[in-house]
């Protein structure tokens, strides 16, 4: 093409002229304005650089130059002659103008919005999306592995994290690398964990991707490094800094681009390709370029925790929940069975770090769960069984309170395990429950009572003082005072009631009541009796009954809106709190469900969501009804078959409530409860939000695969021989599998280990005499596990010990046994043979990682569904706590 | 644009490019950056009120929006990120408002988060968040043009990194 037109020989992309027609947008004056001859220059330089193959004909183009008359016209006409110059050309080339002028019409946003804005925009997407868009550029990648938006979409997935562990875990880190602490540096272990994620290890296998990436030597963040850094440690701390680096990283590079002609994003990007790491202009952002792996801590010399690494470890850890893929270990030590329980334990609970046990051989025991020893003797001071306890080791807690058969309820020290005060016949019966709060210890018995004490001094004045009303069923003590009475009387001296006195007793169970909670001011009672009650705790008064259940009722869950409950009648239900419509039913157990706790995963403020779902899904059974699809008379089997959750119309038995069935929360909601039939199940919701078993876990599995001593002989030593018989292999494995996952005692293993091969060669010479004794008749047990071959994995356990003996094995011994490292279920549905093992589980507890619980055994069980995985447990401490 | 409503009391505005608009105060003060330089300015105040960030062309755009929407309750002051919902649903008329071209869809968002107008500043990132939704990373890199600077080796490493997300 001539130049038809004639003129001067303006270039489009020096046009100093073109500026007066135009309108100038202030902020965008250069990028955004309507006249095309600058934007053909962004975008095209562009792809001028990146296809090569274009910019002959591109250069070509811009030899025209417009004739002023063309460019005197405004806008309107300005577009109506190209249109007509358009019109008169042959389609074909009219496609080819279209495709050049496509860079122009699809603007990249990262290059055009600030990183504030693309934060909202890439908050509303899924995680799956943003890891595919962090593929589609660099500035792409820097933008969607931003540390903060991924703390959002771990808080928008219900997760819980514990915030307190973040800052301390960063704050520590923060005084390890200014060389603080040098002492701390030995002693904890974590912290060695990090300096190996940051050091030589990783660098050395992702060195090529790193240079690839840009990140510079701050990224490497040894300590070193960091210090050297110090003297342009400003800058550095603010690129690393999760809100300075959003307004002051990118953006500055948004206004360079404003400024003028001469950053136009086209050449930002040109002078990255020619100098990809030392480009000034680009190193706010170079330098936090992600890494391919995340690491726990952000690269840069401040200490961050990088939330898209959490998020991942979590995501991780949920699919080894879905999957099955945990590893077990047990209280005790397989190291030291002395320092087990020596009968049955009725009641555990556990923090992050310790869990204390109690059982029926009247001892209460502290164990530290990274070593799975005791850290004090154990505590004597019940005359019977101990049946329930709580405890806080928290400084300004610093308490454990159980109670026990004896009808007592002692607190002790955490910390030294010393008795602190003992209330002696605290009930007529045995204390089956209690909890506390900060400002309440509720206790509850057989002898069908609640009884309500004091945790701090007390005052009639105080808002925690009983308030007694006309309502309340609750019988008060002589010395709690009528605080009306006393101020109509103007009686206003009054004594403090001393910590631990009786407030209220609550009456109105017809049986005894086995599980009890507090939160918020309400007490939530389960009993015998086949109803669950809520109390109010200042006045005493029963608010609300919830019947559901057909047998008596084991124990009890409240978080607040939900109530659930296991049952003699052998199923898990969830009540609405708010209108006490029973929104699930579980139907799975066997036998009396004696232990359960649910974690629904409430997205933050989702309270009004519940309630218009639980609407909606009212509206569509009454739309249903209208229809005439729902039965008017149920029959007898419909009547008694219960819904699990399902949103189906036909399912539907109770509406009016502020939940949806099923007890709403998010996807990763789960419950677990455990039973007399000796089983744990997991429930998750399935497609239709009904909740379905996802796994079951069998008690006596895992006490073998923790790999324990065998077996206390309980009632009948035969049985004891025939499961040693049947599962000498999974015994022989689950040692392997229990050493490995105690990796926190890595450093105290050598030395363990030969005690470790002595033991297990012995327990293995014992189960050899066994298998041999019981050889005769115990086809029947061995073959419901399908590998009844007794002498053989005998032999085999004694082999293994034999060369665990040798001396410095501990890498061998790693290696040796990683194909047992994942510990494979029962698959659903095969029977078991767990008649005579005494297994029936007493109380369970878990968290984000594993669940722990207590039986018949004396040896207390857990499933790590960390599963040795080295990330996913150094991210655990940062995962909340279930309730 | 807002011309219907005669008596409403009407304030000027002066965009970047000198173009001075009437415009009902009620409207105008759906942008709180407006609404608190009036009540910074108090009374009555004939000056036109320059808006230096944002041109006619767009300021129009924003000015029809803010007219549809003048009777809309105002912006929740608990804005906070934690309540944001994860759906990118957007209500019918606002869909048809942001069929623009992307040029002027993100001066509309640079516009809503100057001028501080939540609502259009969330419906215009939702618009951008839909545009990403669902498609491959060609398809996203057509729809915005963006210049893939990975190599292919690189790609196909964030790639296998990112495996942990897919639902297994």
């Amino acid at each position: 093409m001539a130049d038809p037109l004639g003129g001067p020989p303006t270039t489009f992309s020096n046009s100093p002229c073109m500026h007066p027609f135009r309108p100038t947008s202030i902020m965008n004056a250069n990028r955004f304005d309507e006249g095309y001859s600058e934007d053909t220059r962004s975008q095209n330089e562009t792809d001028m650089v990146m296809g090569a193959g274009d910019s002959g004909m591109e250069s070509e183009t811009q030899q025209f130059s417009l004739p002023d008359w063309i460019l005197g016209l405004d806008e309107q006409q300005r577009s109506e002659i190209a249109y007509a110059i358009l019109r008169s050309l042959r389609t074909s080339s009219i496609a080819g103008i279209v495709e050049k002028l496509n860079p122009l019409l699809h603007l990249d946003p990262v290059v055009y919005l600030p990183p504030e804005i693309t934060f909202q925009i890439l908050s509303y997407l899924e995680p799956e999306t943003l890891l595919r868009a962090s593929t589609l550029s660099r500035a792409w990648r820097i933008r969607v592995m931003d540390s903060p938006l991924w703390k959002l979409l771990f808080r928008l997935e219900g997760w819980n994290s514990n915030y307190p562990q973040v800052r301390e875990h960063e704050e520590s880190e923060r005084q390890r690398r200014a060389g603080f602490k040098e002492k701390e540096r030995k002693t904890r272990p974590r912290t060695a964990e990090d300096m190996d994620l940051d050091k030589p290890s990783s660098k050395r296998r992702v060195r090529g991707e790193r240079q690839l990436f840009g990140d510079g030597p701050a990224a490497e963040n040894g300590v070193r490094d960091g210090l050297e850094r110090s003297g342009k440690g400003q800058a550095a701390w603010g690129e690393q800094h999760g809100t300075v680096e959003a307004d002051e990283g990118p953006s500055t590079r948004t206004e360079d681009q404003m400024e003028g002609v001469v950053a136009t994003p086209s050449q930002t990007a040109q002078q990255r390709r020619n100098s990809p790491a030392q480009n000034e202009d680009l190193s706010p952002t170079e330098s936090t370029s992600p890494r391919i792996h995340p690491t726990l801590l952000l690269p840069g010399p401040e200490p961050k925790i990088n939330w898209q690494y959490l998020y991942k470890q979590k995501k991780r850890l949920e699919d080894n929940w879905n999957a099955g893929r945990y590893s077990n270990f047990q209280l005790p030590h397989p190291n030291h069975p002395n320092e087990a329980h020596t009968e049955c334990v009725y009641t555990i609970q556990y923090s992050g770090k310790y869990l204390v046990s109690g059982s029926r051989d009247r001892s209460i025991r502290i164990w530290n769960l990274d070593t799975q020893r005791l850290i004090h003797k154990p505590l004597l001071g019940h005359s019977a069984s101990v049946l329930c306890l709580q405890f806080d080791e928290r400084p300004e807690h610093d308490l454990v309170v159980s109670g026990g058969s004896d009808c007592r309820v002692i607190l002790w020290q955490f910390s030294t395990g010393q008795m602190i005060k003992e209330i002696e016949k605290a009930h007529s019966e045995s204390v089956l429950n209690l909890r506390f709060d900060d400002r309440y210890l509720v206790t509850c018995s057989k002898d069908k009572t609640i009884k309500v004490w004091n945790r701090r001094e007390m005052l009639p004045t105080d808002d925690t003082y009983p308030s007694s009303t006309t309502k309340s069923g609750a019988r008060f003590p002589e010395y709690i005072i009528n605080m009306q009475q006393h101020v109509e009387n103007q009686h206003l001296h009054f004594t403090p009631l001393r910590p631990y006195n009786l407030v209220m007793t609550l009456e109105g169970h017809g049986a005894a009541v086995n599980a009890i909670q507090i939160l918020d001011g309400q007490i939530v009672s389960a009993s015998g009796d086949r109803s669950v009650k809520v109390w109010d705790v200042r006045t005493g008064a029963c608010i609300r009954t919830f019947q559901g259940h057909s047998k008596g009722i084991a124990c009890v869950q409240f978080d607040g809106r939900r109530i659930v409950s296991g049952s003699s009648d052998e199923t898990v239900r969830i009540f609405d709190r708010a209108t006490g419509a029973e929104v699930a039913c579980l139907q799975g157990h066997s036998n009396l469900v004696r232990t359960v706790q649910a974690q629904f995963g409430d997205l933050p403020g989702n309270e009004e969501e519940l309630e218009a779902e639980a609407r909606a899904v009212d509206r569509n059974f009454f739309e249903a009804q209208n229809r005439g699809q729902i039965e008017q008379r149920l029959s007898r089997s419909q009547r008694r078959a219960r819904n699990a959750g399902s949103r189906d119309p036909k399912s539907i038995f109770a509406y009016g409530a502020k939940l949806p069935p099923g007890g709403g929360g998010s996807k990763w909601a789960r419950i677990v409860s455990g039973s007399y039939d000796e089983t744990v199940i997991i429930w998750k919701k399935g497609a239709d939000g009904a909740w379905e078993k996802s796994k079951i876990l069998y008690q006596n599995d895992a006490v073998r695969a923790a790999g324990g001593r065998p077996r206390r002989p309980v009632a009948q030593p035969p049985a004891q021989g025939a499961q040693g018989n049947q599962n000498a292999a999974q015994q022989q494995a689950g040692q392997a599998v229990a050493q490995q996952n105690n990796f926190q005692a890595l450093a105290q293993q050598a030395q363990a280990q030969a005690q470790a091969a002595q033991n297990l060669a012995q327990q293995a010479q014992a189960l050899h005499a066994a298998s041999q004794a019981m050889h005769g008749n115990t086809a029947g047990n061995a073959a419901n596990v399908g590998n009844p071959r007794p002498p053989i994995t005998a032999t085999a356990a004694a082999t293994a010990a034999a060369q665990q003996g040798a001396p410095a094995n501990a890498a061998a011994h790693h290696h040796h046994h990683g194909p047992h490292h994942h510990h494979h279920p029962h698959p659903l549905g095969v029977p078991l043979a767990n008649q005579g093992t005494n297994s029936r589980v007493f109380k369970l507890q878990f968290d984000a990682r594993r669940i722990i619980c207590c039986s018949q055994d004396p040896t207390i069980v857990g499933w790590d569904f960390a599963n040795g995985d080295k990330d996913i447990v150094l991210a655990s401490q940062f995962f909340g706590d279930s309730y | 644009m807002s011309t219907e409503a005669t008596n409403a009391p009407k304030i000027k505005l002066v965009t970047s490019d000198n173009a001075e608009m009437e415009v009902d105060r009620q409207v105008a003060e759906r942008s709180i950056l407006i609404k608190n330089l009036l009540e910074d300015l108090g009374g009555d105040n004939d000056e036109a009120i320059p808006i230096p960030n944002v041109n006619e062309a767009v300021m129009k755009k924003v000015l029809e929006w803010c007219e549809h929407h003048r009777n809309d309750p105002p912006a929740s002051q608990d804005d906070d990120s934690d309540s944001r919902k994860k759906s990118t649903d957007i209500d019918e008329w606002d869909q048809k408002f942001m069929q623009v071209d992307q040029e002027m869809l993100f001066e509309i968002i640079l516009a809503a988060n100057y001028l501080d107008i939540k609502a259009l500043l969330d419906v215009g990132c939702k618009t951008v968040a839909n545009m990403i939704k669902g498609k491959s990373p060609d398809e996203i890199r057509k729809t915005f043009n963006i210049q893939n600077d990975f190599t292919p080796e690189e790609e196909e490493q964030i790639r296998r990194e990112n495996e942990w997300a897919e639902d297994r």
